[in-house]
């Protein structure tokens, strides 16, 4: 049940995301000679489409990245894994910087430059953790910290079937819906752009496309609005995007 | 800056605007309620109207309303002012962000692959390619550092150079030439149609900056497979027109005075969408103006490509 039933080495499979070359390479070298499997993604949306297809089993990511952002990359990965390793290298080292990313759920935080033993030794302790919990807790659901349920009104999400109790029927939630869903519900009370929605809940860039966003919302106050024209949960906010309030939370 | 900072300039100025509105407002109506009163009392005991003071009520109103209008103007111009100042500090940390991190990139890139020799035996020409990375990071290294000298030299105006008389073409083609390394994934082309030399009184070491911008940003900004400059010599009344017409990602035209700003960079700060110092059309125009010339920008739009031309006038020289 315990000791090392980490993956061998040559089995575990690190992405990293850096658009600098030179580094990415570097990376590439060193964590090729560890043993593992590593592939590179030199912009962040190319790095969510290897994570999605790839499955890594640990992500090394930069948070100045052209087109979406480092922490919205971030901050989209943990929407569907929260127990997805990552590890952020960043020049940035502002303490709000480093404070953010935790908050949104990063493992490690390391500042460039930075020491390479240190960081070999970082993602392998990851990479053991991962494995320890794997280990631990096969056979349960896993935790998330949304917990099972969330009410609202007279709605109910229940995250682990993926569907929603509201208004007497019972609505399968697809997958996307239930990313945003838990994208709003843990922003409760603030404001969230279409531009933040686009690149956190659907990892897109662009000026194109908050239509989609429109779209959703338009079917979230079908489903949970008891008069969508005056939505009491899934609000807009004029000029600059949607608001999700839960006065009982 | 917080939140409750940036408020301040703005609640003190429609205070102030609106304290000297309702003092106007005041003046004028007490004026005529004294004068009204005034009127009353020669009236009522029948004076002569020439022995106390004639009101001109009108050019009382006009006379206050003018001197009240010029302080409301101040006010506004000083909050203007105010604004654009912290326009331009937040301006300057951002390039500071930048900076730090056009520094601390390379720096990262030599000590990743020293360490890595260090704990490596690698074959000799796993070595030479990524002793060229490292190369290559010591010379970007040396380009940021140049550039803020630069900047330093140029605003400070103690740039002290002479102006050489030479032919521009040759020397633009020799820069090429020079700096082959830069270039080489991209296509740039010298078009000089009177095929005579373009000779002018040129300060060789800023013509080289402004070259080395511009072809740099031509390359940067560019999501073309295969960047392509086109630098060509014109002569139009009596200047010297040199134009470089790229087909990168485009200006839009409310950018394109704005981008020769200092630290002006289109894009967000967060998303490194904005690369770079936002130094270089700064510079460039400044290198522009110390040659009595200027710089100007155009282009289609997004994705249409953008063409920046050099203006420098011709004195008997």
């Amino acid at each position: 049940m315990t000791g090392n039933s980490m993956k061998k080495p040559e089995d575990t499979r690190i992405l990293v995301i850096e658009d600098e070359r030179h580094i990415a390479e570097g990376l590439k070298l060193n964590l090729s000679f560890q043993g593992y499997m590593v592939k590179i993604a030199l912009d962040g949306i190319t790095g969510l489409q290897e994570w999605k297809s790839w499955q890594p089993d640990l992500i090394v990511l930069d948070l100045m990245l052209p087109g979406i952002d480092g922490v919205s990359i971030l901050r989209n990965i943990r929407l569907e894994n929260e127990r997805l390793p990552i590890l952020v290298l960043s020049a940035k080292t502002a303490p709000d910087d480093k404070v953010q990313c935790f908050n949104y759920g990063v493992d490690d935080y390391l500042q460039k430059p930075f020491n390479l033993d240190e960081f070999l030794l970082r993602v392998e302790r990851l990479l053991k953790r991962v494995s320890w919990n794997e280990s631990a807790d096969r056979g349960y659901d896993s935790e998330s910290s949304f917990g099972e349920y969330y009410d609202f009104g007279n709605n109910r999400i229940d995250f682990n079937l993926s569907v929603a109790h509201c208004k007497n029927s019972k609505i399968n939630l697809t997958e996307q819906e239930i990313k945003l869903i838990k994208l709003f519900i843990a922003n409760r009370g603030k404001p969230l752009s279409r531009r933040k929605l686009l690149e956190i809940g659907w990892g897109y860039t662009g000026k194109t496309e908050t239509r989609t966003v429109d779209n959703f919302i338009v079917r979230f106050r079908k489903y949970f609005e008891d008069n969508p024209k005056k939505p009491k949960f899934f609000k807009s906010l004029r000029s600059i995007g949607y608001i999700f309030s839960n006065d009982e939370d | 800056m917080s939140r409750s900072k940036i408020f301040y300039p703005i609640i003190i100025l429609i205070f102030s605007v609106a304290a000297l509105a309702t003092s106007l407002f005041l003046y004028i109506y007490w004026y005529l309620a004294v004068s009204e009163g005034l009127n009353t009392v020669v009236k009522n005991f029948k004076l002569d109207k020439r022995q106390v003071l004639e009101p001109q009520t009108w050019i009382v109103i006009l006379v206050l309303s003018i001197l009240v209008g010029f302080i409301i103007i101040c006010i506004i111009i000083i909050f203007v002012y105010n604004q654009k100042n912290l326009r331009l500090y937040r301006m300057q940390h951002n390039f500071i962000n930048n900076f730090t991190h056009e520094l601390k990139t390379p720096v990262t890139s030599l000590k990743l692959y020293l360490e890595t020799f260090l704990k490596y035996q690698l074959s000799r020409e796993e070595q030479e390619k990524y002793i060229g990375y490292m190369l290559q990071d010591a010379a970007r290294l040396t380009g940021n550092i140049s550039r803020i000298l630069n900047l330093a030299q140029i605003e400070g105006k103690s740039y002290r150079e002479e102006s050489v008389i030479t032919d521009l073409v040759e020397l633009t083609r020799l820069f090429l030439q020079n700096n082959q390394h830069l270039f080489q994934d991209s296509e740039i082309t010298i078009h000089n149609h009177s095929e005579k030399r373009v000779l002018y009184s040129i300060k060789l070491g800023l013509y080289e900056i402004l070259l080395m911008n511009l072809l740099t940003n031509a390359i940067k900004y560019n999501r073309s497979g295969k960047p392509t400059v086109d630098i060509s010599f014109e002569h139009e009344r009596s200047s010297l027109l040199i134009k470089f017409a790229d087909n990168g990602i485009g200006i839009e035209k409310t950018n394109l005075k704005k981008i020769f700003k200092k630290f002006y960079q289109i894009g967000q700060p967060e998303n490194m969408s904005a690369k770079g110092t936002g130094i270089g059309l700064y510079m460039a125009d400044n290198i522009a103006r110390i040659h009595k010339g200027r710089i100007r920008a155009e282009s289609g739009g997004d994705g249409k490509g953008s063409v920046f031309t050099l203006i420098l006038p011709y004195f008997s020289q």
